[in-house]
């Protein structure tokens, strides 16, 4: 009988040069994140599926691989590292000194149906800051970050900077209802231009000019708090932009506007996010997805019972892999290496 | 320069009918029309002749930075695209069709066949009836006609086809249209360019 060498949908190996490329990169990550004393955590694949059922709306819930043990209890394969964390680290952050730094590496593993630079299964390496508040923290973790990618080696990179809910006043200010409100938001985030072309009133400019250009003329536009995060966030991009030269860093509201300040609930359709705060995304040219990003979700570790400032992100190795030179130029040998599907 | 996928099919004529009243005529399709691959330097374009279906899949990979397609293969495609203009003309709808009659009364158990599984599977969710999906790749009027299936889920333009073959649009889904959409690295990297391009687009009034 002849054995298949086929893998699932959305799964791949790596041998040789491939595999030995992603440990190089991973070890130069790894040594980046020490340096600024990052400690590594070594998390399980294998978790309990109850404590995460109350943060997960349903489309986080229908990309879980989940089953029942052979004890009745029911399981899933890690989906995402950073609730995994929080909900570990909770009950032992009394006994720790604060700030803690911590990093990650490793699978995860989540259901897609097959779409374009979506794999199931991904590798991936992030940092967590616990104990750091407000602007200090996300100037840490974002420059972190932005060394990470200096470290990667890759050209053409572009980090685009929002904040959680920033434009969720200025939707209901344009909406009758809250449904209404969430469809002008995931317009935003399409750029539709057709709903807000022939607007009138400010908050329906601002949001026309955010759809274009990213930003409002006037911060205020978008209410008095969106305003004071918006101003943060430009003295955080200019702060960035003077230290990371070869990086273009811009503020891009609407590449962020449906991700809520609020956890999505039971009878949320879509979402698995949980900032409250800044939010960043890398993207790569001709990437079809972005290498990786993060921000602010204290909301996070305090719905687990941990009342700690947090911030951290994530880096896709896949994705930094296929935007890397070094691999195109290797790319026919590559191609002998893996086995995907 | 940015890169634009266009559909073979029927959305080509009105892409091109949108371009040309925005000040770019895209005549290099006219030079080379067996070539897949053409370059409009005056127009900063660079324009690549795809089948409807897989345009949706070279901008979301970032071969072409944009491209136009209709928001019926972009539903069932489902790809995270932008989808900054929709185009006013070549407008359609997405029915289901049958027997001249009503729909399936409630509890019955039918056939339906389209090209359209997933929107059919959303569908049939709010529905007090259920169906077998059917997927078939063309001709889909046949189906109801030869009783492959009760019902079929496709576009209907005009309704001439249907009323020719006896058969008549039950209910209407949604509406179509053809639509610009844009990978959104792309966008970040030239949004200038895209801007630039949109606002012709939205002064020559061809798009909503």
């Amino acid at each position: 009988m002849k054995i298949s060498a086929a893998l699932p949908s959305g799964v791949s190996a790596s041998f040789f040069s491939a595999a030995k490329q992603r440990r190089r990169l991973e070890q130069r990550l790894v040594g980046s994140l020490e340096g600024r004393d990052f400690s590594e955590v070594i998390l399980p694949i294998l978790d309990y599926l109850d404590p995460y059922l109350p943060m997960l709306s349903v489309g986080g819930r229908s990309e879980l691989y989940r089953f029942i043990d052979r004890d009745g209890e029911q399981l899933a394969l890690r989906a995402d590292f950073t609730p995994m964390l929080a909900r570990l680290i909770a009950p032992r952050l009394a006994s720790l000194e604060l700030p803690l730094r911590l990093f990650y590496r490793g699978d995860v593993v989540r259901y897609r149906e097959f779409r374009p630079g979506r794999a199931r299964e991904s590798h991936q390496m992030g940092a967590e800051l616990l104990g750091v508040g407000g602007e200090a923290g996300e100037r840490e973790i974002l420059r972190v970050f932005l060394e990470l990618l200096r470290a990667t080696g890759l050209q053409d990179l572009r980090v685009v900077l929002g904040f959680a809910g920033v434009l969720e006043a200025a939707a209901e200010e344009c909406a009758a209802s809250r449904e209404e409100a969430a469809e002008l938001l995931a317009q935003v985030q399409r750029r539709e231009r057709g709903a807000f072309r022939r607007s009138q009133g400010s908050a329906q400019e601002a949001l026309m000019q955010v759809v274009e250009n990213g930003v409002p003329e006037h911060f205020d536009a978008l209410g008095e708090t969106a305003g004071e995060g918006c101003l943060q966030l430009q003295r955080l991009l200019q702060e960035m932009t003077q230290d990371f030269p070869e990086i273009q860093l811009t503020l891009d509201l609407a590449e962020f506007a449906q991700v809520s300040r609020r956890l999505p609930d039971s009878e949320a359709t879509a979402g698995r996010s949980y900032y409250d705060g800044l939010l960043f995304r890398a993207f790569a040219a001709g990437e079809a997805s972005p290498l990786g990003g993060g921000g602010r979700y204290d909301q996070l570790f305090e719905a687990v019972g941990a009342h700690v400032p947090a911030v951290g992100f994530s880096l896709a190795l896949e994705q930094v892999l296929a935007a890397n030179p070094e691999e195109a130029s290797n790319s026919e040998e590559t191609a002998r290496n893996e086995v995907t599907r | 320069m940015i890169r634009l996928a266009l559909p073979k099919g029927r959305n080509l004529a009105t892409a091109r009918a949108a371009f040309r009243a925005a000040g770019m005529p895209l005549e290099v399709l006219d030079d080379g029309q067996r070539q897949l691959r053409l370059v409009s330097p005056e127009e900063g374009l660079e324009i690549l002749l795809l089948k409807d279906w897989d345009v949706p899949l070279y901008v979301q990979y970032g071969i072409a930075d944009c491209g136009v397609v209709g928001s019926d293969v972009l539903e069932e495609t489902a790809g995270d695209l932008l989808v900054p203009v929709r185009f006013r003309e070549g407008r359609s709808r997405l029915s289901l069709i049958g027997r001249p009659g009503s729909l399936p009364k409630e509890g019955s158990q039918i056939r339906l066949a389209t090209k359209y599984p997933r929107i059919a599977r959303n569908v049939l969710r709010e529905r007090p009836w259920g169906a077998e999906i059917l997927k078939l790749h063309g001709s889909i009027e046949l189906a109801p006609l030869l009783d492959l299936a009760e019902l079929a889920l496709d576009i209907v333009q005009t309704g001439r086809t249907l009323k020719e073959n006896h058969l008549q649009e039950l209910e209407v889904i949604r509406q179509v249209a053809a639509c610009l959409v844009v990978n959104r690295a792309s966008f970040q990297r030239l949004r200038g360019d895209f801007n630039r391009l949109f606002q012709s687009l939205e002064k020559a009034e061809v798009v909503t």
